[in-house]
């Protein structure tokens, strides 16, 4: 059973290799912390280590006197700063080191500038920050629930009469644990100033807000902010938000006229730019007896920082999936004296389908029904079960068929603890996965050149997905060209503006821009063509690029090369630039669809001694036309060891009477190893979507959801034991 | 990070008497857990006297007995024949423990002398521990814990001595060779190298400053032997055991000839488990009295609401390696 895809008549489809590859793997491809400059200071953050109060005096005299040390900033001399710009999904938190507030353990309080980082970092190991403490709000119980920025309380139908009238009822309660995002590549960045000119090498997944809220922040023309991300060593949503730390970098590189580089500690990457944060569900749901259901309810909290509530999206698809005439969702966050919470893969909704999922397996038991069948019986295939307009695609029930087929579903044991391998239990698990459609506008530039090749250009990054190859592959199938026809410059905000590489939509986004791009392209390209050329009189629709020229679709013989058409027009290049052109929904009656997946996990559990491991897992995905199948392939391997990692290892430990962070090393925070994946079948389903230009959902976020939920089913499978708290751990699974 | 002397003596002599001289030095080997410690801030020695030249690198077999320099790296003693054949719990224990980048610098000296991964200890910016800072509380037994000790502690201190090889090696009885100031030599049986923590949280071990473990004699298994290491833990690889089990037996059948115990994951000091041994030797193979040898073993642990879990892992543990020595040896 393989993809169903139409085999590929260009290089869009084919599993190009990596075109950054030997970048990266030579060590060539340049990082924010690889940049160094003449002159250039070395920066390092001192974090507060109360949860809340006030700075109240910091003894930098003696830090002065150390060998190297340039500056240390604190809230009485670091430069003022206005507040940053209103962004969606994107909005800074309060600017850095301004007044001595105190709002969470692990708060930016001081910088220290010096010649080194080992200056620097010294420098910082001794300073003395006297504070005045206040009480903490630490106790979610105590904290105040408010609404959410992005997604209201949702309600259609009545939850209240389908429960009455179902024949079958479960509620429990759901918890996920703090995750952190933890990217490899440590986050950071180097500031350069030239009179009211910034240059700024950082880390960050949005070049293009970056330049708009430094510019903002420090009263400068936007005009002037270049960003530069070619690069970064993975970000999994914590490059998306423009983090204290850029602030801190360019206001020291201001104040101190020199270059300044700032990179933050592995410690301090698990309190400085975010993570997915802790997260409760209430839910409850019903059905009749043939498995129909009646009544989904989901209330979810999640907890969020004083100054920055959680992104939320914890209920985003909990009506989205299966025809359900009554649901209801509310939800709220917790705002407590802890760090910044923000995307992290997968985001809001990945917690979401734990508990959804979860449930939906505890009332397959409940019903006495098979878990697979229950989802096929109440999936809305067709039509968006709230809108009733039909889908753009959705392959759920074919991802869940072809599923089940691979991984053998059909010769499951439904009975809990009676499927054994020797002493161990055996269990196998299953999810479905929904992650809702992201599809942002963007822009991008082409450039075609005399010789027939083509410079691409967007101010969009490549965080490690692919993004570099499957825009050139997209490339080289608008222009007729070759991979290496095309030159494809990425992560630049003076390039053109694009959107975050976040909410799995950029590819999708860029990939739309570039259509209309080289559908521009091709009018500039014939209002060139001279008074004989076999072109004359086409319109952009009725040509083709192909071969380094321009030809008609209908007859490709009557064709004129680039360097014909330039000369024509007296020129040496020429550029055109497009941006995402969306189809209104209401116009085409579709609803726009999200990524969908099936997910199948089978794990063996040595009771005795809680000891769990996953065996394997069939993965199967809608995520609309894959692009890439290798690197297709690759986001999915990358989401389900995510979502292993989320759903037997991932947790951030605060200290429940300080908020300090207690496990802030690799050595403590448990990520999946090698040795805890097992081998992971991929396969994808469905077909380009149709609201999407490109025919694409995207891939980055959709890999993870489902996972935890299919590998705790598995595990009530194996034990009989009903878990409902993730990390899954030796400790619940001793029997 | 903060600025230190750092030598490299000529031989051991030397060596010890460098550290012995200034009690801000300390020995530098393979520096797997120490110069992450000075890193943090937590272990601030103003000298660093590196050994990693002297010729204490490589192993000896000599009829029953094993010695191994200090300066062997784990991967080293790891891959000895003798140890497959004759002592495969310490392989085991060694193959379960870090990473093979790790186990290629860290040495058996480091090893035995690797401090507790405690979090508290290991974050300078907390106040309270009696480890790092005598008579200053400890933060660990407020806080949220799960993988610190709950044998041979109190609520002074409760953390765990994290090594996996020293398990196996308690258990066979190994002995530490300590060379000290003035050309003297020690023995010191690993049983007794180690300070509980409830007989005094902030010393660790029993060497006086400048002492240097130049090596570590083992005694291999007699043949007829049967040895394991069981490690439990969350992950599958490179992570602390929540407990672990080194079991060596000598089965007459399905009697219990004669047998050898000690658990990690649970002291604040590799933990022999002498009664279960004598519970269990001349006894016949029995799920109940393995598990009964387990209780008695664990019994009287500190416990805190994370660490209460371990006392019955503890005693999963033991008795799941001990199945498997007494029912794999008969076979």
């Amino acid at each position: 059973m393989t993809a169903v895809q139409a085999r590929p008549a260009g290089w869009v489809g084919q599993g190009v290799d990596r075109v950054d590859g030997p970048h990266k793997v030579t060590g060539t491809a340049p990082y924010s912390g690889d940049v160094t400059l003449p002159g250039m200071l070395h920066a390092m953050v001192v974090t507060a280590t109360i949860a809340a109060g006030s700075v109240t005096k910091v003894d930098t005299s003696a830090l002065l006197t150390l060998p190297g040390v340039r500056a240390v900033f604190t809230h009485e001399n670091f430069p003022r700063l206005n507040a940053g710009p209103q962004v969606a999904f994107g909005e800074a938190p309060p600017a850095p080191l301004q007044d001595g507030r105190v709002a969470f353990h692990g708060q930016e309080v001081a910088l220290v500038v010096a010649d080194t980082i080992q200056q620097a970092a010294e420098a910082a190991r001794l300073i003395e920050i006297t504070y005045a403490p206040e009480a903490a709000l630490l106790d979610p119980a105590h904290g105040v629930a408010e609404p959410l920025p992005y997604l209201p309380d949702t309600r259609r139908g009545d939850t209240e009469a389908g429960w009455a009238l179902a024949d079958v009822r479960v509620g429990a309660a759901y918890t996920t644990a703090e995750n952190v995002n933890n990217p490899l590549g440590l986050m950071g960045a180097v500031a350069a100033w030239d009179g009211d000119h910034l240059d700024f090498h950082d880390s960050t997944q949005w070049p293009v807000n970056v330049r708009k809220t430094l510019a903002a922040m420090f009263g400068v023309p936007e005009s002037g902010v270049r960003v530069h991300a070619p690069y970064l060593g993975g970000g999994f949503g914590a490059g998306l938000i423009p983090w204290p730390y850029k602030m801190l970098a360019a206001g020291a590189a201001r104040a101190l006229g020199r270059p300044v580089k700032l990179m933050l500690t592995r410690p301090q990457m698990f309190k400085l730019v975010g993570h997915r944060p802790d997260t409760e569900h209430q839910v409850r749901l019903a059905a009749r007896h043939d498995g129909t259901l009646t009544a989904i309810e989901h209330r979810a909290v999640s907890l969020a920082s004083l100054d920055k509530p959680a992104l939320g999206l914890l209920t985003a698809a909990t009506g989205q999936v299966y025809a359900c005439p009554n649901v209801a969702t509310v939800e709220r966050t917790v705002r407590l004296n802890r760090r910044y919470p923000s995307a992290m893969r997968g985001p809001g909704e990945a917690e979401g389908n734990w508990a959804i999922e979860t449930a939906m397996d505890e009332l397959a038991y409940e019903l006495g029904m098979d878990p697979l069948e229950l989802r096929l019986r109440n999936i809305s295939a067709d039509r968006h079960p709230g809108s009733g307009l039909p889908w753009s695609s959705n392959a759920l029930t074919e991802c869940c068929e072809v599923g089940a087929e691979v991984f053998g579903w059909a010769r499951r044991d439904p009975r809990p603890s009676a499927t054994r391998d020797g002493h161990l239990l055996v269990g196998w698990g299953m999810a479905t996965a929904f992650y809702g459609a992201y599809l942002p506008v963007s822009t991008a530039r082409i450039t075609v050149y005399a010789d027939g090749t083509a410079a691409v250009r967007t101010a969009g990054t490549d965080i490690g997905t692919g993004t570099y190859t499957v825009l050139t592959q997209v490339a080289a199938d608008l222009l007729g060209l070759s991979p290496r026809q095309i030159d494809l410059q990425l992560g630049d905000s003076d390039l053109p503006d694009a959107a975050q590489s976040g909410g799995s939509g950029l590819a999708s986004s860029l990939s739309a821009a570039l259509q209309d791009a080289a559908a521009n392209l091709r009018g500039s390209l014939l209002g060139l063509a001279g008074p004989d050329s076999p072109l004359r009189g086409a319109s952009p629709d009725e040509v083709t690029c192909r071969d380094g020229g321009l030809c008609r679709t209908a007859d490709p013989s009557a064709s004129t090369s680039f360097a014909q058409l330039l000369a024509d027009g007296e020129l040496t290049q020429l550029s055109a630039e497009g941006h995402t052109r969306l189809p209104d929904s209401a116009e085409t009656g579709m609803h726009q669809a999200g990524g969908f997946g099936a997910r199948f996990a089978e794990v063996a559990i040595d009771p005795m001694i809680g000891r769990l491991r996953v065996r394997r897992i069939v993965t199967v995905t809608d995520c609309g036309r894959v692009l890439n199948p290798k690197l297709a392939r690759s986001q999915i391997i990358g989401g389900t060891v995510g979502g292993i990692g989320m759903a037997l290892f991932e947790e951030t430990v605060t200290d429940p009477d300080t908020g300090r962070v207690a496990n802030g090393t690799f050595g403590d925070y448990l990520i999946a190893s090698c040795a805890d994946v097992p081998d992971i079948e991929v396969l994808f389903a469905g077909g380009p979507d149709r609201f999407s230009p490109a025919g694409t959902k995207g891939a980055g976020e959709i890999g993870l959801v489902g996972v935890p939920a299919a590998i705790g089913n598995a595990v009530f499978h194996a034990t009989g034991r009903r878990l409902r708290a993730l990390p899954i751990t030796v400790d619940q699974l001793m029997m | 990070m903060r600025a230190f002397v750092y030598e490299r003596p000529a031989d051991v002599e030397q060596a010890v008497a460098a550290v012995a001289a200034d009690p801000q030095a300390a020995f530098l080997a393979g520096g797997t857990t120490q110069l992450d410690l000075m890193k943090d801030g937590v272990w601030t020695p103003d000298r660093l006297v590196d050994i990693t030249r002297l010729p204490l690198r490589g192993i000896m077999v000599e009829g029953q007995l094993m010695r191994v320099g200090a300066l062997t790296t784990m991967e080293q003693l790891a891959a000895e024949p003798a140890v497959t054949e004759r002592l495969l719990m310490v392989r085991e224990a060694l193959l379960a423990g870090a990473s093979t980048q790790l186990r290629n610098m860290a040495t058996i000296g480091g090893n035995l002398l690797q401090r507790t991964r405690c979090r508290y200890f290991r974050d300078p910016s907390v106040a309270a521990c009696n480890r790092r800072s005598p008579d200053s509380g400890c933060a660990a037994v407020d806080n949220t814990a799960r993988m610190h000790a709950i044998l041979g502690v109190d609520e002074r201190c409760v953390a765990l001595h994290a090594s996996d090889v020293a398990v196996p090696l308690v258990a066979v009885d190994a002995q530490a060779l300590v060379a000290g100031p003035g050309g003297q030599q020690r023995h010191i049986p690993l049983t007794e190298f180690w300070v509980r923590a409830d007989e005094g949280p902030s010393i660790e071990h029993v060497l006086t400053h400048g002492e240097l473990v130049t090596a570590v004699d083992v005694p291999l298994l007699p043949a007829g032997w049967r040895s394991g290491y069981l490690k439990v833990r969350d992950r599958a690889s490179y992570e602390f055991a929540l407990c672990s089990a080194a079991v060596a037996v000598l089965m007459d059948g399905d009697l219990i000839a004669d047998v050898r115990i000690a658990l990690g994951g649970v002291g604040s000091v590799p933990w022999r488990a002498r009664q279960a041994e004598q519970m269990l030797r001349g006894t016949h193979v029995d799920p109940v009295r393995f598990e009964q040898a387990g209780r008695a073993t664990v019994a009287g642990a500190y416990t805190l609401p994370g660490t209460a879990f371990k006392v019955d892992l503890a005693v999963a543990t033991l008795t799941r390696q001990l199945l498997a020595m007494t029912t794999e040896a008969n076979s």
